[in-house]
């Protein structure tokens, strides 16, 4: 199999890249033109020049305390409003950079708003969201943003929430299969094409006995055989976050892939996941 | 006085007699275990061998080809056998200091030990350090450690945002930092509707954003210290995994190398370096950096595992480097580059503990290496310089290895006026090289030698790989050495001229099919060496024979006499004769020496002269006034005179001179002279007579032409076949003589005649004439100042 054919049935809707120019964000940039590469699929960037940050700026006694140095200096709002715009630049020519070998569309959508909802009205189910765990919030050590939280639970479709790690050897990408029958497919499918592309074997992990049924089983081998990605099928025994983290770790996971569907998919989930050192991609 | 006869021709030849050899061929003939003749320089060798003094190193006397070197290698081979081992020597990374690498010394061969399970210990760290890095347990812990970072980085950011939300404060990311506002609902407050706000609620607000900015500030300025925390933390963790993965193999190796406590310190030091750089080794990749791993390496410097017994080196080309050792460089992107690893040992390394031969004239002729050699002898041990820094011309820093240090002799190899300058002009000479070992150049020959010196040509035939030689050969050989020697009564030692004649002689003996060296091939290879090299002796022949050069050698002249003299070209000599003339009229009782005043003669021939005319005053005219002006020439000589070999002739030309009594020309002469008359020993006896009998005999039939030589000089006389021959018929005489007045009798025929006790000499007589014909000079010149004195009114004036 090549690295441009897809499994039968994958939604080619678009690539929305969220891009706010930090390092992180910059870093899923490249990942999603590789994506957009392999699906030959439409990127759209997104810079939101968040609207309270823009109010903040505009109280005379707004400061900025350096994230690094603790100094204390003038937040004044024509000064950010330049600084936002050299940044939506820069952003446009990383984004064009990226996209210039593949010779894909790509589009920057430069808008002022609430990040999430600016995000949320973009989006298609069909689409692809690629965004950082974390954006400028990472300077604090966060490991996962609240934009990221809340787009990885509010978005129509799926989701990849990006951060970078230390390629390991003899890794695997995780999918985490739940009772939903169509969301484990559209997990399955995201989960076989992460799969492809960092080539490393893939994981199921199913949890009887909704989905451990031999035939189900038997149908979903046959079609991770069909779609020629080497995988091997594996019972998660409590359907627990420590459960799900230990797993993880003894498959030496490099990727997780899970369905915004699933119970593990609530509040607790999404802390669950803010501990993952690893991308995570969130399928419908 | 009888005219002394004529020698015999056992007189003038020394012959071998075969009975003296048993043997058939030199086949049989078992090697000497010591060279004969050589007991003065094997005491020497033996005792600068074992003397443990410093300062007691050798200096091996002799002329160039005597075969010095082979000598002193067998000696040295069969005592440094009996010796210990020395040491193996390796420099190892300095820890501490990098540009000066430390140095270990291990018994010998456990340096190639040392040095294989270093680099497998350097093998070992580039795979085990990485795979503990990669381990599990080490992912876990370096997670937990980052995690916790995080959780406490992010703690104190939390709480004030969550300070900062309780009191209705957004707390905001900028790309730079953070910042505070007001909000409600979750949202940030326009600023324009924050102007209706009540100033109390203003201030209220403000000074919580105040202070909320300032415990940011604070919680941000106490993060570099929790970073420096975690970096230590991290670094410990390292420390810990290395010290667990390198426990067991340094273990090991300590337990090992337990019994040396050089290496053991030297393992400490890797350990604790391991650990330093333990970050390094964490890319698995690429592995850890090559330049590291080098410097766990050992570079083993002297590596006697395969030594027997003390070393015995010879340096061949001993420059100031390879003496020393060096410190390469390897160029690296246009830059030299250099650690301790090319650190190369030099001969002084090689030869420790043991012996290093050494020529001497090569060790003078290279830049410093004298110097260099001293220095190291000096102060007992090797530190390598290199050249450039020793003349300044290079600053850059570079490997200083620590000394290493010295036990070992020197023996230096040179001729004897090397030895004779150095310890002249050298101040240093005779405190390093306090063992002097004399080479004999000649061996005495008796009955006792004869086996001896034909089982040192079989041991040369050996070596040579030629063909055995007969009993008959030896004896010629026997017989050339001495007249090598010059001298019935010695052989020549010449270790190179002898094996030359052998390899010559080996080759005429291939060319006639035979399979041993026969007489006969001896005599070729002598006779065709001879003539080889005669090229010049035949023109000066042909220049005599066509009258060019005058030379009589029959007849009769007054005034005129064959002196002889002996000519070197290369590596062969020949003698030829020269024409001294002489002539004598009244004066002041002056011998003019004519070589000198034109400044061809040297000091000995202008002494010789001198003793002559002291000789004649003293004879002659004892206590009246010598009234003579005599000359001497030696005619047709442009090139310089020296030597007093010709005063016997010297005299007997003057004495014709002055008496005009004619000279046989058929006889040359040859001898030096006392004050006294005595004739005293010449060198070259051999060629001059030969030189003057091939002369006579180009010119025609021999008849009765001779030599006179000095009786003293008889026991040097080894003449070759020619001259034997004739002398054997009569034909060609050689006399020896012992005073001056027998020299008179033979060239004139005339009674030299003994003085009376009134000192006068018997009428009729030789002497008796030249006394008179001085009493006439004397008179001829005391009427002739008389005359003159008149003729100047009394005053004084030279005739």
């Amino acid at each position: 199999m090549t690295d441009d054919q897809q499994p039968a049935g994958t939604d080619r809707g678009r690539i929305l890249i969220l891009l706010d120019g930090s390092r992180p964000s910059l870093s899923a940039l490249e990942v999603a033109a590789q994506m957009a590469r392999a699906r030959q699929a439409e990127v759209l960037g997104v810079f939101v020049e968040e609207v309270s940050l823009l109010r903040s700026a505009g109280y005379g006694f707004a400061r900025e305390v350096g994230a690094s140095s603790g100094v204390v200096r003038p937040l004044d709002a024509a000064a950010l409003q330049t600084r936002m715009r050299a940044q939506a630049e820069q952003i446009r020519r990383a984004l064009q950079q990226a996209l210039a070998t593949s010779g894909g569309v790509q589009a920057l959508v430069h808008c002022r708003g609430a990040v999430a909802e600016e995000v949320l009205n973009l989006l298609q189910p069909e689409d692809l969201l690629i965004m950082g765990r974390v954006g400028w919030s990472g300077i604090s050590g966060a490991r996962m943003g609240s934009t990221a939280r809340r787009l990885a639970g509010q978005a129509p479709g799926e989701v990849l929430l990006w951060t970078e790690s230390r390629p390991r050897p003899q890794c695997r990408v995780v999918v985490l299969l739940n009772h939903d029958r169509e969301g484990n497919r559209r997990a399955l499918m995201a989960a076989a094409e992460r799969a492809r592309r960092t080539h490393c074997p893939l994981t199921v992990l199913v949890r009887g006995p909704e989905t451990g049924d031999p035939a189900i089983l038997a149908e979903l081998q046959a079609e991770l055989g069909q779609w020629g990605v080497p995988a091997r099928i594996r019972q998660l025994p409590l359907e627990s976050p420590e459960s799900l983290l230990r797993v993880l770790q003894q498959e030496r996971a490099a990727e997780l892939v899970l369905s915004r569907r699933g119970s593990l998919f609530g509040e607790q989930g999404v802390d669950m996941l803010s501990e993952l050192a690893m991308p995570v991609t969130v399928t419908p | 006085m009888a005219v002394p006869a004529a020698l015999t021709e056992d007189r003038i030849y020394h012959y071998c007699p075969p009975e003296k050899l048993d043997f058939e061929t030199t086949e049989t003939l078992e090697e000497l275990e010591l060279p004969f003749g050589q007991e003065r320089m094997l005491r020497a060798l033996e005792f600068g061998a074992g003397i443990k003094a410093p300062g007691f190193n050798l200096f091996v006397l002799g002329p160039s080809g005597a075969g010095k070197h082979e000598l002193v290698r067998r000696f040295l081979d069969s005592h440094a056998a009996e010796q210990p081992i020395p040491s193996d020597w390796c420099h190892v990374f300095n820890f501490r200091q990098s540009d000066q690498p430390r140095v270990i010394e291990l018994p010998p061969g456990d340096g190639r030990a040392f040095k294989s399970d270093m680099n497998d210990l350097a093998m070992e760290l580039k795979t085990a350090i990485p795979a503990a890095f990669e381990s599990e347990e080490y992912q876990a812990r370096i997670q937990e450690l980052q995690e916790e970072v995080a959780r406490r980085q992010q703690q104190g950011l939390f709480a004030i945002q969550k300070e900062a939300n309780a009191n209705n404060i957004a707390m905001l990311t900028t790309p730079a930092g953070f910042t505070f506002a007001p909000m409600r609902n979750g949202e940030v407050i326009e600023p324009e509707e924050y102007k209706n706000f009540s100033d109390d609620e203003k201030t209220l607000i403000e000074s919580k954003v105040e202070e909320l900015q300032k415990k940011l500030q604070q919680a941000i300025q106490q993060l570099p210290r929790l970073r420096k925390e975690v970096q230590e933390r991290v670094h410990a963790l390292n420390e810990e995994m290395v010290q667990l993965t390198l426990g067991g193999p340094i273990g090991e190796l300590r337990e090992k190398w337990a019994k040396i406590p050089a290496v053991v310190a030297h393992l400490d030091a890797v350990r604790e370096d391991v650990v330093e750089h333990a970050e390094a080794f964490q890319d698995n990749e690429n592995g850890a950096p090559a330049g590291l791993l080098n410097r766990y390496r050992v570079n083993l410097l002297v590596d006697n595992a395969e030594t027997r017994g003390a070393p015995v080196v010879y340096e061949d080309l001993p420059n100031h480097q390879h003496l020393t050792g060096q410190i390469e460089h390897r160029a690296h992107q246009g830059n030299l580059y250099t650690d301790f690893t090319l650190i190369r040992a030099g001969s002084l390394h090689r030869a420790n503990g043991g012996y290093l031969i050494l020529d001497a004239r090569r060790v003078l002729s290279q830049p410093m290496a004298w110097d260099s050699l001293k220095r190291i002898l000096f102060s007992g041990q090797i530190r390598i310089e290199s050249l450039e820094r020793l003349y300044g011309l290079a600053t850059t820093v570079s490997q200083q290895p620590e000394p290493i240090p010295l036990d070992v002799k020197v023996v230096l190899l040179g001729d004897r006026t090397l030895y004779y300058l150095l310890a002249h002009y050298d101040p240093d000479f005779l405190d390093l090289f306090k063992v002097e070992a004399d080479f004999e150049d000649d061996l005495d020959r008796d009955d006792d030698s004869y086996g001896l010196y034909a089982r040192m040509i079989a041991a040369m035939a050996r070596a040579l790989k030629i063909r055995p030689l007969s009993r008959d050969s030896v004896a010629r050989l026997i017989e050339h050495a001495s007249r090598l020697a010059s001298d019935q009564k010695k052989l020549s030692a010449h270790d190179r001229v002898l094996k030359d004649l052998l390899s010559e002689s080996d080759h005429w003996a291939a060319q006639d099919g035979c399979d041993k060296i026969e007489r006969a091939h001896i005599e070729q290879a002598i006779d065709e060496r001879e003539y080889r090299a005669s090229r010049v002796r035949e023109r000066s022949l042909e220049q005599i024979s066509r009258g060019v050069v005058m030379i009589a050698t029959t007849g009769e002249q007054v005034g005129q006499v064959n002196g002889l003299s002996v000519l070197q070209l290369g590596a062969t000599r020949f003698g030829q004769p020269t024409r001294i003339t002489a002539t004598a009229r009244p004066g002041k009782g002056q011998v003019v020496d004519i070589e000198r005043e034109a400044k061809l003669g040297g000091p000995i021939h202008s002494k010789a002269v001198m003793i002559l005319s002291r000789f004649l005053a003293n004879r002659y005219a004892p206590e009246g006034e010598l009234s003579l002006s005599a000359s001497l020439a030696f005619e047709q000589s442009y090139g310089g005179v020296e030597g007093d070999s010709a005063s016997v002739a010297e005299t007997c030309v003057l004495l014709s001179a002055i008496t005009g009594v004619p000279l046989r020309q058929s006889l040359a002469v040859t001898g030096s002279m006392n004050q006294h008359g005595e004739v005293q020993a010449v060198g070259g006896v051999n060629e001059k007579i030969e030189g003057f009998y091939r002369v006579c005999a180009q010119t025609g039939a021999l008849q009765g032409q001779g030599v006179l030589l000095p009786a003293s000089n008889v026991e040097h006389l080894m003449l070759n076949r020619e001259v034997r021959e004739s002398v054997r018929s009569g034909a060609f005489s050689v006399y020896p003589v012992t005073r001056i007045d027998e020299a008179i009798e033979l060239m004139t025929g005339m009674e030299a005649g003994e003085p009376d006790r009134g000192g006068q000499f018997p009428e009729g007589s030789f002497n008796r004439l030249v006394a008179d014909r001085l009493v006439q000079f004397a008179e001829s010149g005391k009427s002739r100042d008389d005359s003159t004195d008149k003729d100047n009114g009394g005053s004084n004036g030279d005739g």
